[in-house]
């Protein structure tokens, strides 16, 4: 029991310690940002969009990208060759900025988004793939400052920050929209310090040569981006990443818990395949154990959240010596920590978003913390599963577009 | 908002047309961090390492030596001390938390820092001294680093190097300090970890993981004396001046709560697994404890009223040092007009404030968490001095200090050299010592002894065989229902009294030994005066 105590501890501390990275202190999170670009462009992008099934958002998606102040860039929209709704928006956008907008039709009969990316690939001219999803709003000048970081910091790898928005749609989207939060605005920047990254699905942009050295994305993994990610750690390419919340890329929660949860499952199954790849490996020993721990993150993550209320609860209820039963509430200690700084990162996050964060939203954040714990663990639960039944196909999350909405309704009130 | 320069740069912008295919090779530096907006003009060296550790380590030493030599002979032991140590022996030796049922007087953190020291003593042998007073030794390292962080922090309060170390010298050779750190007191653990919260706030890198750990020292300086709590205010506005115009203060604030309260709430929570926590019938409760401590604790009067209990405490504080006492006061006042000074000096304000209400209790011992504070305010005003002096007449700067010491030695140090002159040689303690030896080596069938006595010695006469249980401390057997309980006869069941200036004290308001003193004589005594100390054999043929 103190043995289980001590290794939940543990975990729970080393998972604060990293997720509390940025903000260690005044300068690591001034190092965090972006440089203010000198205006000069000298890098050419070609900016991959994958869509399926997306022609509600797709046309506002592309708009938006074509409002990017940096001069030299093309956007590739994927779309299959089964969705003629998604391709009819796509090619309507390319007739309006030719030029600009390419589609290229993707006629794999497996569709998923690394296959699309692939397609894609042999048609890129820019000096920089940088990848988008149907649904993001891209801001007009962060192009510019990827330009700039990539010239001034010599990376192959500038992953830009990814930010879930509408977290008063739901008390899951809360916790959601804080996890990515706390991910891409802290803890990724500490795995690329540290030279094992595992990367994010949009808003990273791969210098060209690199990734066809690197021969792309894997079309078998359900998590492309950490793979991707691993890959390129692994041959030692230096990835940057820079959050600056007026620059993130804005995406939407799932809109059910159940998607939440297929979406969450499909992380865990592809984290748990790049795993089993093994490429991670050839790291040298330091980063071979981060790559481990990370890898296996989702599910110890998964297993503590719910394993320390449970601990505390037995604790309390069961007739133990008080020294065990004080044992129990060690792990608690790093838990309700990191449940204090998600509170003062809910209110941060309101501040650099300009959003209105309400009593009941923190009243979410303290109730939701147990039951999104919960859903986690079931996530990877149904990860292990599905990849030991060997059912490795492509569960899709639907979008509603519920951020543009609270766009608009900003714009509006604004 | 950057600070990275690009001379190479042209200011036009190069207008590339769309997708040419080809990397333009950069010429630039690979630079890590392009932004240092942050980062202070000058960063001052803090670290205690090189030239200035090896100052503060010889001071240190210093004051080390003269609170060391004759810990054992001065002063006069006191009974808490005894208590304490006997209750570091309870958790070193796995009986709980106290050797009686442990009633929350007190949280239990820093005799269970003592039983971890515990081992400290015997390194040094035992010869002519009692257990009570070798377990000052134990209290050696926790001085050490009180001393140490009195520098450190005068270091981080941004004063220069001579001022640091006359505030740890003024601190560590006072009289007073001499004479009250020798003391096992849960007040220097208490002091030790509030100085180190406050270090830790004043971080120069201000790490969040200092902060955190900030807020966890801050609960273990209340976990070992709960009224420590009175200087929270000095470290939290030490924590929120440190991080003013930074972006990580929301986060700062949040670690050095999570850490204050997630350590401190270990207490309350042992208690409430214990089911101790709300007062009950027939049981003890921390908030029980509470209420006594706070409401019907009788109070020590007015330390403005000649003659009251508290104000000859201050009184005899004043005779060992007028100096420190009177000097930190003002030097206190002068330190809460200036904004980077006024951390230390609201927590000395604070204390002398609730030192001055007009009733309420005042121990012996309170004045251990004022001096180092006061300490440090004295420092600041010596370095507000020095800064007086222009920077560039180098003689002039150099003069100050030595004026200021030249002063000092004239008329404070002939004061304190004779105060710490009775402190290294007087032997108050030799009645106890002579009172253990006889009840070791001249009582016998000593397992099967009753005898009621001070703590002082309780440890004393377990160590010597005297069963735990049949070894009672004078208190309990009026004030703990499972003593009394032992004793079936009443007081025909003990065979020895030992009468001590602790236990006579306190007589008067402990029927029950107030009759042991009444049908007893005396088997021998040690010493004259108000300090005798008499072993008494129960006259148990008396009506």
């Amino acid at each position: 029991m103190i043995l289980i105590s001590v290794v939940l501890a543990t975990f729970a501390a080393v998972t604060l310690w990293w997720t509390m990275h940025a903000w260690r202190t005044p300068e690591t999170l001034a190092a965090t940002r972006f440089a203010e670009p000198d205006g000069d462009h000298r890098l050419t992008f070609s900016l991959l969009l994958p869509a399926r099934h997306e022609q509600a958002v797709l046309e506002h998606t592309i708009q938006r990208l074509l409002h990017s102040t940096h001069q030299g860039y093309e956007i590739i929209v994927i779309v299959g060759h089964d969705d003629p709704d998604t391709a009819a928006v796509a090619h309507a956008a390319a007739a309006k900025a030719p030029g600009r907008v390419l589609v290229v039709t993707d006629h794999n009969e497996v569709k998923n988004k690394p296959r699309a990316l692939n397609t894609a690939l042999p048609f890129v001219r820019g000096d920089v793939v940088g990848v988008f999803d149907a649904e993001d709003q891209v801001h007009p000048h962060l192009l510019e400052h990827v330009d700039h970081a990539f010239r001034t910091t010599g990376a192959d790898v500038v992953q830009g920050g990814v930010q879930l928005i509408n977290f008063h749609s739901s008390w899951y989207s809360l916790h959601n929209c804080l996890e990515y939060f706390f991910w891409f605005r802290s803890r990724l920047h500490l795995h690329a310090d540290k030279g094992f990254i595992p990367l994010g699905g949009n808003t990273v942009f791969v210098r060209t040569d690199v990734l066809r050295t690197a021969n792309g994305w894997d079309g078998t993994c359900l998590a492309e981006d950490c793979d991707l990610g691993v890959r390129l750690s692994s041959r030692g390419a230096k990835v940057v990443v820079a959050y600056e919340a007026s620059l993130v890329t804005r995406e939407e929660t799932p809109d059910t818990i159940g998607s939440l949860l297929k979406q969450r499952t499909r992380w865990n199954q592809g984290f748990l395949q790049v795993l089993r790849k093994g490429e991670w490996r050839r790291l040298p020993l330091r980063q071979r154990v981060l790559a481990r721990y990370t890898l296996t993150g989702p599910f110890l993550q998964a297993f503590s959240g719910v394993a320390i209320p449970i601990g505390v609860a037995v604790g309390v209820l069961a007739d133990l010596p008080v020294g065990i039963a004080l044992a129990t509430f060690v792990p608690f200690v790093p838990m309700a920590a990191n449940i204090v700084f998600q509170t003062i990162g809910l209110r941060d996050f309101g501040k650099q978003y300009r959003l209105r964060i309400r009593p009941r939203h923190y009243a979410w954040l303290l109730a939701g913390a147990f039951p999104y714990a919960l859903l986690l663990s079931v996530a990877a639960l149904r990860a292990v599963w599905r990849e030991y039944s060997g059912r490795r196909d492509w569960e899709l999350t639907t979008h509603v577009g519920a951020h543009l909405q609270n766009a608009n309704a900003e714009a509006g009130a604004a | 908002m950057t600070t990275t320069s690009e001379p190479q740069q042209t200011t036009t912008t190069a207008l590339i047309p769309k997708a040419r295919g080809r990397l333009v090779e950069t010429t630039l530096p690979r630079l890590p961090a392009p932004d240092h907006e942050q980062r202070p003009a000058r960063v001052r060296r803090r670290a205690l390492i090189g030239g200035e550790g090896l100052l503060a380590g010889a001071l240190t030493t210093l004051v080390l030596t003269v609170l060391g030599v004759n810990i054992s002979g001065y002063p006069m032991v006191n009974d808490d001390e005894g208590t304490y140590l006997a209750q570091a022996w309870a958790v070193a030796n796995g009986q709980g938390l106290a050797h009686y049922t442990y009633w929350y007087d007190h949280p239990p953190l820093a005799w269970i820092q003592l039983a971890g020291l515990s081992w400290i003593p015997g390194l040094f042998g035992t010869e002519g001294s009692t257990v009570a007073t070798t377990g000052r030794i134990a209290m050696l390292p926790v001085i050490a680093a009180v001393v140490l962080l009195v520098y450190v922090i005068c270091r981080r309060l941004g004063m220069a190097v001579w001022p640091s170390a006359a505030a740890l010298l003024v601190f560590g050779l006072s009289p007073l300090t001499v004479v009250m750190y020798r003391g096992v007191y849960l007040d220097t653990f208490a002091v030790v970890w509030m100085l180190a919260a406050l270090a830790l706030v004043l971080s120069p890198r201000r790490n969040l993981w200092h902060f955190t750990a900030a807020g966890a020292a801050t609960a273990i300086a209340v976990l070992s004396k709960e009224t420590m709590l009175v200087t929270l205010p000095a470290v939290v506005l030490a924590l929120w001046q440190h991080t003013a115009r930074s972006s990580t203060r929301p986060w700062a604030a949040g670690g050095y709560l999570s850490g204050l309260v997630l350590v401190g709430v270990f207490y309350p929570l042992y208690a409430l697994l214990r089911g101790e926590l709300f007062p009950g019938a027939d049981h003890v409760s921390l908030i029980g404890a509470w209420q006594f401590q706070l409401g019907s604790r009788a109070g020590s009067g007015s330390v403005f009223t000649d003659g009251s209990i508290a104000g000859n405490l201050v009184g005899s504080w004043l005779d060992h040092d007028p100096y420190l006492l009177a000097g930190g006061l003002i030097a206190t006042v002068v330190c809460l007009f200036v904004r980077r000074l006024r951390p230390p000096a609201v927590a000395g304000a604070i204390l002398v404030l609730i030192a001055c209400r007009p009733s309420g209790h005042l121990p012996v011992m309170y004045v251990v968490q004022l001096l180092p504070f006061f300490a440090i305010a004295v420092g600041g005003v010596l370095d507000l001095v020095g800064r007086r002096a222009p920077a560039r007449r180098r003689l002039l700067r150099l003069a100050v200090p030595l004026v200021l010491a030249v002063l000092a030695a004239t008329f404070v140090a002939p004061r304190w050299w004779a105060g710490n002159q009775v402190a290294l040689t007087a032997d108050y303690h030799d009645g106890y010592v002579a009172a253990a030896r006889y009840l070791r080596d001249e009582v016998p069938d000593r397992a099967n002894t009753t005898i009621v006595l001070d703590d002082v010695l309780w440890l004393e006469c377990v160590d010597a065989g005297y069963r735990p249980e049949r070894t009672i401390w004078f208190y309990k057997l009026d004030l703990d229902p499972a003593v009394a309980a032992r004793l079936p006869n009443g007081w025909r069941d003990v065979d020895y009294l030992v009468s001590t200036p602790a236990l006579r004290g306190d007589s008067t308001s402990l029927p029950a030994v107030n009759t042991l003193l009444t049908n007893s004589t005396v088997a021998a005594g040690f010493g004259e005066g108000e300090g005798r100390i008499e072993i008494r054999r129960i006259n148990k043929e008396n009506p």
